[in-house]
């Protein structure tokens, strides 16, 4: 990996993010300042169902940058939406091979393969992504249940069983767009990342919540047991946390209100209490990736239940309120069995009588 | 046997894992659970025998060979010098030296599947993991293999894991068959772990001709099946593998009781293949159950046979058959090249006992005594003498024809007081309730190049020796 040739003043990386951004230039990929907003908008569109848009605007994108990885990427989960799964292949794989230091690609790979029961070689491309960065979350999880499935497949063949008849196809998550980085103190977007300390990773369409961060600085302090550490007030060192002035005294109540909103959500998902949980989302949340509401809490509750122990830690939280809507911004660190993960969550809360609740939740910002 | 096959836990369990559950799981249910470090794969199964000197085998039959000096009346010493005379007479050049000792090829998938046991033990779970998909590629319907590598991806799946894979895993772990390939599994390693002493046969082995170039023993305790390659210098263990027999176990005595015969056998013929409905697999080599043995007890049934498996089936469970043996085909198929129709003996005992070359010499001087006795009352035409090594009930066959000679004055007329001399002796020994040797010689009699076959069932009576049936076999 060449030491940084493109410094960018209004930016600072954590070397994590630098490596991945590295990793793109050494592709040959050059992001201009733009391409944020760019891929922004392909992903808004394609957040909103408008795929034809989204395409015909990351076709216009790709024409003069071609070898651009994020739109590149953004189109290969076009075409996987859109059931184009030849061409995603192709162009995942592609990115694969010009960027092979990036988990996401393999990570989609892994999931068309598996929608076609290829489940080793979905194996082989999870074990790619993890080799890459063995912090990634989503292929963990993937990795898991393909293995479950391969695993429920071999014990099938051992007792000659029909393999028609094994339980449903497990679901792998999508990663829908690779990192992105923006300018400190931009605002803060659903699902693009700014350039917050922790890599943000990419947003999972069926598992919002524990994103991965790679190689994220180690939290400082992490409860063993599930409730929410109380926000350590120090910004991890040499990273540029969006620190929020502090905030007016007049929202300093309601400040008080999204605070013990957001701590409770955390409590509820570490104490794995599902109606807590999702009693925490309200009425018009919209899961990422336009997942209806219903199969998201099942997924929810599949990641979730069966775990043996799940913690969720909150650090550097930073609220602002703005009348009836709120942005709650944290360090997230998130541990369940052999997982450990940390990384930027966003909530953006709405009230609603006088209790808050998630509108939307994104990784980053 | 002492059984030293572990049955507890893995002392180094390779997973981290907060919750001990999957791994009490896995540890109960999985065929892994067996595995020690160590599992030696001592099992020095060696292989001799190019194709071209298989072939040679069994061309051999038409019994070419130069006669061997074969020493008169030294009571008690035939087995011992039919055995080493070899040392001291020229004989056609034989393999040299057999004691390199490579791995036979047949077991090839057993050999893998103990090393991705061996990696497990060691606590190499990821190596295992990737040597187990690669087996499971080359033999995908080796079911022991499958389960073992479900083993190892199930251990890789994090225990909170709750989607529906998991409960069909832990379903399936809970049905009844997968006993069947755990069995399967405890069998091959055992055999693998508990290995013949070295420079023993089994027990029944006293003496074999060189006639003979492989011998066959069945352990059915054990699942295995262990090819002799025969010689002037003895026998030789060459391979072993894993065998199925009858779904209710062995001693069979009716017909359709589902059970492999005991007892001392010959291969009668080989199918071929093309003959055969698939479920036989690569071959199938028929055994003469009932032997005359078993006919005088009562015995019924038939069609034993040495076989393959079906194609869906590498290997079969360890009690599965409707009494014949059954063989993985690529097993079968060195066992194919090697037999000899009528000489290759097969030794099927619920479990084999394992002898050294002095003690065989030393069980066999009583037949041989038998044998002398009834050779030299023959020859001096005393029928009154030779009378007392039949039991009235003897009966003679013939694969030529059914001249039905049976009598003593037939034997005394056919040897006309000339002398004779027995060749290629085998002294194969059965006993249960009784006593019983197999005797195969040739006898050429003085002045002629060569003579008949005979195979001799013996019933020992108190301490004496009585022929109660025997076969001409040309």
């Amino acid at each position: 990996m060449p030491k940084s040739p493109r410094p960018r003043a209004r930016f600072s990386f954590s070397p994590a993010v630098r490596a991945l951004f590295l990793a793109a230039a050494t592709c040959g990929a050059v992001l201009p300042a733009l391409a944020a907003i760019e891929h922004e908008e392909v992903d808004k569109l394609m957040q909103a169902g408008k795929l034809d848009e989204a395409m015909t605007k990351a076709d216009a994108f790709l024409k003069d940058k071609p070898r651009d990885p994020q739109m590149r990427f953004l189109k290969g989960v076009i075409q996987l939406d859109t059931g184009k799964r030849a061409e995603a292949i192709s162009a995942f794989t592609q990115l694969t091979q010009d960027a092979p230091e990036l988990p996401e690609p393999y990570n989609n790979l892994a999931v068309i393969y598996a929608s076609q029961n290829q489940f080793d070689k979905a194996r082989s491309a999870l074990e790619s992504a993890i080799r890459t960065n063995p912090s990634y979350a989503t292929a963990q999880e993937n990795l898991g249940d393909v293995y479950a499935r391969l695993a429920s497949q071999a014990y099938s063949k051992a007792l000659q069983l029909d393999q028609n008849n094994t339980a449903v196809q497990p679901k792998l998550a999508v990663i829908r767009t690779l990192f992105t980085p923006t300018p400190v103190g931009g605002k803060p977007t659903a699902v693009v990342a700014s350039a917050a300390p922790a890599p943000a990773p990419a947003p999972v369409a069926k598992a919002p919540a524990p994103a991965p961060a790679p190689a994220a600085p180690p939290p400082a302090k992490v409860a063993a047991a599930p409730a929410p550490v109380a926000a350590a007030p120090k910004a991890p060192e040499a990273t540029p946390a969006p620190a929020p002035a502090p905030a007016p005294a007049a929202s300093t109540a309601s400040n008080a209100e999204v605070e013990s909103a957001v701590r409770a959500w955390a409590s509820a998902w570490a104490g794995q209490d599902m109606e807590r949980y999702l009693a925490a989302y309200g009425p018009d949340f919209a899961p990422a990736g336009g997942q209806s509401r219903k199969s998201w809490e099942e997924d929810r509750r599949a990641r979730i239940v069966g775990k043996s122990s799940i913690s969720v830690n909150i650090e550097n939280l930073a609220i602002k309120v703005d009348g009836q809507t709120a942005t709650a911004k944290f360090r997230q660190i998130y541990r369940a069995d052999n997982l450990n993960v940390t990384s930027r969550k966003t909530l953006d809360m709405q009230r609603s009588g006088n209790h808050w609740q998630i509108r939307k939740e994104s990784v980053g910002g | 046997m002492a059984d030293i096959v572990r049955h507890g836990r893995l002392q180094n369990p390779p997973f981290r894992l907060r919750s001990g559950q999957l791994l009490a799981a896995l540890t109960t249910a999985s065929a892994l659970m067996l595995v020690a470090p160590g599992a030696a794969l001592a099992s020095n199964n060696t292989k001799t025998g190019s194709s071209a000197k298989a072939k040679a085998a069994m061309g051999s039959h038409a019994g070419s060979r130069s006669a061997k000096a074969q020493p008169k009346s030294r009571k008690g010493a035939v087995a011992a010098e039919t055995r080493t005379a070899g040392a001291t007479t020229a004989r056609p050049a034989r393999k040299p030296a057999s004691n390199a000792a490579p791995i036979q090829e047949a077991g090839n998938a057993e050999a893998r599947l103990i090393a991705v046991y061996e990696m497990f033990g060691r606590g190499q779970a990821r190596p295992a993991l990737a040597k187990a998909r690669d087996l499971v590629r080359d033999y995908p319907n080796f079911q022991l293999a499958q389960l073992v590598y479900g083993d190892l991806l199930a251990a890789q799946v994090p225990p909170s894991n709750a989607l529906p894979d998991t409960a069909s895993i832990a379903k399936m772990r809970g049905n009844p068959a997968m006993a069947e390939l755990h069995e399967e599994s405890k069998r091959r390693l055992q055999a693998l772990r508990e290995r013949p002493p070295a420079n023993t046969v089994p027990s029944q082995f006293l003496a074999l001709s060189t006639r003979s170039r492989y011998a066959i023993a069945v352990d059915a305790s054990r699942s295995r099946l262990y090819l002799f390659e025969n010689s002037d210098k003895g026998l030789k263990l060459t391979a072993d593998y894993y065998i199925s027999v009858g779904k209710s176990g062995t001693d069979k005595t009716t017909e359709g009781d589902a059970r492999t015969p005991l007892g001392v056998y010959y291969i009668t013929s080989s199918l071929d293949p093309k003959s055969l409905k698939d479920f036989y697999g690569a071959g199938a080599l028929p055994i003469n159950y009932p032997n005359p043995y078993d006919l005088r007890r009562g015995k019924t049934g038939g069609g034993i046979w040495l076989h393959g498996t079906p194609p869906q089936q590498f290997a079969r469970a360890p009690l599965a058959s409707d009494g014949c043996v059954v063989m993985a085909n690529p097993d079968l198929k060195q066992l194919l090249r090697k037999v000899q129709i009528g000489a290759t003996p097969v030794v099927t005992a619920r479990s084999l006992q394992w002898i050294s070359q002095p003690q065989a010499e030393k069980e066999s001087q009583s037949i041989t005594g038998a044998i002398n006795g009834w050779k030299d009352a023959r020859a001096n035409g005393n029928e009154a003498q030779l009378k007392k090594f039949y039991l009235p009930d003897f009966q003679r066959s013939s694969k030529k024809s059914t001249e039905g000679i049976s009598a003593v004055d037939e034997e005394v007329k056919y040897a006309q007081g000339k002398r004779v001399q027995l060749k290629d002796m085998s002294y194969l020994h059965w006993r249960d309730g009784d006593d019983t040797m197999i005797v195969t010689f040739g006898e050429v009699f003085e002045g002629e190049k060569s003579g008949r076959s005979r195979r001799q069932y013996w019933l020992r009576q108190g301490t004496d020796w009585k022929l109660f049936h025997e076969e001409i076999l040309g």
